[in-house]
């Protein structure tokens, strides 16, 4: 439903023309086939897990979710509220689809799920998470990952 | 977050991004990305629908097996069947609700109605094993106190060591909204984003207070706080038209 002619004018206009960075480089890695390729995701939900720091406005770090993580024990601290959160509420692999992810790995589809998996908040300058995303991707290789999928809220 | 697939792609690591916003998309260029057609929220779709979101997984994932790019975007064709009204819904009958137009003290209906609630939300943690409550610390009940106290024009301190109070004020927020929207689920029925947000947001008392609080707190001298209240308590499809 979000195609952009669905959200009320304003709120359409705002979020296409929104700014973004503008990136040169066109980088590009491959990898082996999916069947052996082990994933990690990587949300911009604003994702916590219930008890630790919550987002604070625009936090520009990240926090840590650890594939042990239970669906009860994991909150939405994104500072937006113009997106739907009911869905989560009913189940969280509409945000964070760890459970379908083991499946797939169960299914052999993917090789295997990655032992933690991540999120930022969204809502920050891309500018500020640079340098978290950047030390990110070195905790990310030493757990192997060699397939991230990157959900936005 | 198109970004943030730059970065790590840049260190060495293969991404897919969801886009729910493709025009955003297209100006940041990502390696790989699918766009999907689904309410902001609901990157992977229907909640409950473990067949349809194991598809918009592997059509993401199937992008990192492609040859040639970057860069690329594709587009998921399936709508989320979620987001139809469900005719067989109802929301929750509470007396506070009817009562709280005529009402003159939305810090009360709000309290009250939290109470009437409980039964609906302990029917809901029961049917789904969780609760997205819990970004302030406090018990719902002290959620509700706590808002109302703003209400009532008191400025309360915060009760919890490292979080201010117009960042308590918000989490007590997200808890209301949360406690609230997940009772008005309990149940079989399977109510749209919509129905709920439309509950909430003209019948709920929590509503009616969320609504009489952010045209009480715009006009506080504290910058954070007004800025709370203004962006980030009321959605900006359901900000009054002035």
């Amino acid at each position: 439903m979000t195609r952009l002619t669905d959200l009320p004018p304003a709120q359409a206009k705002r979020l296409a023309e929104l700014e973004c960075p503008e990136f040169e480089a066109r980088p590009w890695v491959t990898g082996p086939a999916l069947s052996q390729r082990r994933v990690a995701i990587v949300s911009s939900a604003g994702l916590v897990v219930r008890g630790e720091d919550p987002f604070r406005g625009r936090d520009a770090d990240y926090r840590v979710i650890p594939a042990e993580t239970r669906p009860d024990e994991l909150l939405i601290s994104h500072i937006s509220i113009n997106f739907d959160r009911t869905g989560f509420q009913e189940d969280w692999s509409v945000v964070f689809p760890l459970d379908r992810l083991r499946e797939l790995a169960g299914e052999g589809a993917i090789g295997s799920v990655a032992q933690t998996h991540y999120s930022f908040m969204g809502a920050t300058d891309p500018v500020q998470m640079e340098p978290h995303a950047r030390e990110l991707a070195g905790r990310l290789k030493r757990d192997a990952v060699d397939a991230v999928i990157l959900p936005p809220v | 977050m198109s970004a943030l697939a730059h970065y790590l792609e840049e260190e060495g690591i293969p991404t897919v991004a969801i886009s729910l916003i493709r025009p955003q998309t297209e100006n940041t260029k990502p390696p790989r990305a699918l766009w999907v057609p689904f309410e902001l929220g609901r990157p992977f779709g229907p909640p409950s629908d473990p067949e349809f979101q194991k598809r918009v997984i592997m059509a993401a994932l199937r992008l990192l097996e492609r040859e040639t790019g970057p860069v690329i975007i594709e587009d998921f064709p399936d709508d989320d069947p979620r987001a139809q009204p469900d005719p067989a819904w109802r929301p929750p009958s509470t007396r506070v609700a009817m009562a709280a137009g005529a009402a003159d003290s939305p810090a009360l209906c709000l309290e009250a109605e939290i109470l009437e609630l409980r039964g609906a939300h302990q029917r809901w943690v029961a049917q789904h094993r969780r609760t997205t409550v819990g970004l302030s610390g406090l018990p719902i009940g002290e959620c509700a106190r706590y808002v109302a106290d703003w209400l009532r024009g008191k400025a309360p301190p915060s009760p919890r060591e490292g979080f201010s109070a117009p960042l308590i004020l918000r989490f007590a927020v997200d808890d209301v909204k949360a406690y609230c929207l997940e009772a008005a689920a309990a149940g079989t029925a399977k109510p749209s984003s919509r129905q709920l947000g439309d509950w909430f947001w003209n019948q709920a008392a929590a509503g009616a207070a969320m609504h009489a609080l952010r045209a009480a707190l715009q006009a506080s001298d504290d910058e954070r706080l007004k800025l709370i209240v203004s962006n980030f308590m009321v959605p900006a499809t359901r900000v009054p038209a002035t």
